[in-house]
């Protein structure tokens, strides 16, 4: 057993964490909707979980688990978990999908709204009577408010569409655990920039980050944090697999992630102060992202309800 | 990244699950009374009897050279078997990392075997009544005399004292600096004076020790004279000590709650399922770190986040227990377990200690 990254999965985190501190620097969360993405499919990022023969490298979830950490460390706008992640179990035969060129948003079972819909060449919506494909000419998009400036959110709604035979779910599994890859990435963000404000910020001659109020609040973040992230790891691996107590595994983990980085924001917040609850202030990103993503693909009391029914009803299944 | 144990791993697995369902008594008599500490002196012997008092020790000492990862499968193993809770903890846990990774060659010799059959059973004794969470206030003092030294001071608190035959602990041995000066002592505990004191359940837990001039040779010193708290310090985080406290013991309880919750109302039922996944996450941070020893690396400071998220844990657990039970709580394991969670946040160093250690050593925030 060897519950740690490989020197390959930490070379790929490596390599989008190069190219995301290059070509998605804060202020680009200010002015683009897609930064670093050509640059991110230049380094075949779109196509790591798409097989060979669709011009991919056929990576399983947990090879690209840190990767996908880096892009919520980034605060990565896009709908990169839609394409790299999700498209690859929806879509068979999209020409270009592994280079990046064909942008693709979601709005699958537990999803209200379809995410950066605006962006998308290709949707695929979830109905009663299946999986649709629709393109970007056939479809309505209308707007919805929303916490996070840049994961903007759609309804929609189409006339024209190619029913797609096949399930969401082995989609949903992985774009959710990829979505609470984001979220722990998220979350490191805001716990390290608040430990360093909290290190330089003084009050009554000293830094606040020498305050036990101050240091207590860090202390639960990093342990929460610390803790979420091994339960997305072994999602990934479950999903994989597939073990048959995977769904349990993937609600276990997003609403750990969940709530580890709503208590990062929380924490960050308070410990940043005023400064904190401004829009200049690039935390703000960060922050709408949080609360953005940890509705996504379903809630944490969602996912908690699921782990609950699933383990009253007797399934303590351990994996390994 | 996996999570597969090996085929030897599975067959330990098997090979201890056999023998803990042919040889687990039923319940024991509290180890804090004479008649349950003989009791579970005695079960420490029938396990190290069949080489499972100690599985990670080297052969020579009574284990069977067992991997980390080993040792956390027969702690899942034993606590899923319902097996007694171990007397001999502060010896096993504590006192043998210390004495593998600064003991004498003699020293391992003369001590670990007696301590892996409960021959000996061994005490801490760390804190002092002005020494608690600032340990390296301790006054407690040991002089020099002809072929070993004399112990003077007063130490509290300590576990297993009332019933067990030896201690060890840190005594002051010069003033050079507050933690500096200390040195690392085992000493036989029939020349002490031992107060018991009873704790919350009314049993004497833990003990006050008085040393009046206690004589101790010079192979009672583990390390040097002087090294003391650095000592004490790299095996309170070591792998095996309390720092790391296995995962088996909460996987079980989690296990048992979960089954006390079956016809909860759903907020309660959903705290029990929280505290189940809280404990498969603590079980998957031990493998993580499990890897990380095994390739060399120490854990240190970033042990203080597994005791306050175990010892954390642990009190969720049973408080919930007795919200479900109610005035039923009382004829169930779960009111002991529940009194002895409480103490989780408490002793090796508190909760507090360890967010500020967590906050200024793994966070780097200032002092």
């Amino acid at each position: 057993m060897t519950f740690a990254f490989t020197d390959e999965q930490l070379a790929l985190a490596q390599t989008v964490r190069d190219v995301l501190r290059a070509h998605c620097p804060p202020a680009a969360l200010r002015s683009e909707r897609r930064p670093a993405w050509e640059q991110l499919a230049g380094i075949g990022f779109f196509g790591l979980l798409l097989p060979p023969d669709a011009d991919g490298l056929g990576l399983r979830l947990v090879d690209a688990v840190a990767a996908l950490e880096e892009t919520g460390l980034a605060c990565l706008p896009g709908p990169v978990v839609e394409t790299a992640v999700a498209a690859p179990y929806l879509l068979d035969d999209v020409a270009k999908l592994a280079s990046g060129s064909v942008c693709v948003s979601v709005l699958l079972p537990g999803q209200a709204y379809a995410p950066d819909a605006d962006l998308a060449d290709l949707l695929v919506v979830a109905r009663a009577d299946g999986l649709h494909l629709v393109s970007r000419e056939s479809v309505r998009l209308a707007p919805r408010p929303g916490a996070d400036p840049c994961r903007r959110l759609f309804d929609v709604s189409f006339d024209e569409s190619v029913l797609l035979d096949r399930s969401y779910v082995p989609a949903l599994r992985r774009a959710t655990v990829a979505t609470a890859a984001q979220l722990i990435g998220v979350a490191r963000h805001l716990l390290s920039v608040t430990v360093a404000y909290a290190g330089v910020r003084s009050q009554f001659g000293a830094a606040i980050g020498s305050f036990q109020a101050v240091k207590h609040q860090l202390a639960d973040v990093a342990i929460a944090l610390d803790f979420a992230a091994p339960l997305v790891y072994r999602a990934a691996l479950s999903v994989d697999r597939p073990v048959p107590e995977a769904d349990r595994d993937v609600s276990a983990a997003k609403a750990a992630a969940g709530e580890a980085a709503a208590l990062a924001a929380r924490v960050a917040l308070q410990v940043h102060g005023a400064i904190g609850y401004t829009d200049e202030l690039d935390l703000r990103f960060w922050l709408g992202r949080v609360w953005s993503l940890s509705a996504a693909y379903g809630g944490s009391a969602v996912h908690r309800a699921r782990v609950r029914a699933s383990v009253i009803g007797g399934d303590l299944r351990r994996y390994p | 990244m996996d999570l597969d144990f090996s085929a030897a791993e599975q067959d330990f697995r098997a090979e201890v699950r056999d023998w803990l369902a042919r040889h687990v008594p039923d319940g024991l008599p509290s180890m804090d009374t004479l008649e349950g500490f003989a009791a579970h002196r005695a079960w420490e012997a029938r396990l190290a009897s069949a080489r499972l008092s100690a599985v990670s020790w080297p052969q020579e000492y009574g284990g069977r050279n067992a991997s980390l990862i080993e040792w956390l499968i027969f702690e899942e193993e034993y606590w899923a078997a319902g097996a007694p809770g171990r007397v001999t903890q502060n010896g096993v846990f504590l006192l043998a990392p210390t004495l593998m990774a600064y003991g004498t060659e003699e020293q391992r010799r003369r001590w670990l075997p007696g301590m892996a059959k409960a021959d000996q059973v061994w005490a801490q004794a760390w804190s002092e009544p002005e020494a608690g969470s600032d340990l390296a206030a301790l006054k407690s003092r040991a002089t020099r005399v002809e072929g070993g030294w004399r112990l003077y001071g007063q130490k509290t608190w300590s576990s297993r004292a009332a019933y067990a035959s030896h201690g060890f602990g840190l005594f002051r041995t010069s003033d050079e600096g507050r933690h500096r000066g200390l040195t690392y002592f085992m000493f036989p505990l029939d020349e002490v004076t031992v107060r018991p004191i009873a704790q919350l359940d009314g049993l004497p837990g833990f003990a006050e020790l008085f040393f009046d001039g206690v004589f101790v040779s010079d192979s009672m010193v583990l390390g040097a004279p002087g090294e003391g708290w650095r000592i004490a310090m790299a095996t309170t985080s070591s792998e095996r000590g309390l720092a790391l406290r296995s995962p088996g013991r909460f996987l079980a309880t989690a296990d048992r709650l979960v089954h006390l919750a079956r016809d909860a109302s759903p907020e309660l039922a959903d705290r029990a399922a929280r505290c189940w996944t809280d404990a498969e996450a603590y079980r998957l941070h031990t493998f993580a770190t499990a890897h990380r020893l095994m390739s060399g690396a120490e854990i240190g400071s970033a042990s203080s986040m597994g005791k306050v998220f175990w010892s954390e844990l642990d009190l969720r657990m049973h408080t919930l227990a007795m919200e479900l039970l109610g005035e039923r709580a009382g004829e169930t394991p779960w009111l002991d377990g529940f009194l002895f969670a409480l103490a989780g946040p408490i002793y090796a160093g508190t909760n507090e200690i360890q967010r500020n250690i967590i906050a200024e050593r793994v966070l780097g925030l200032p002092r």
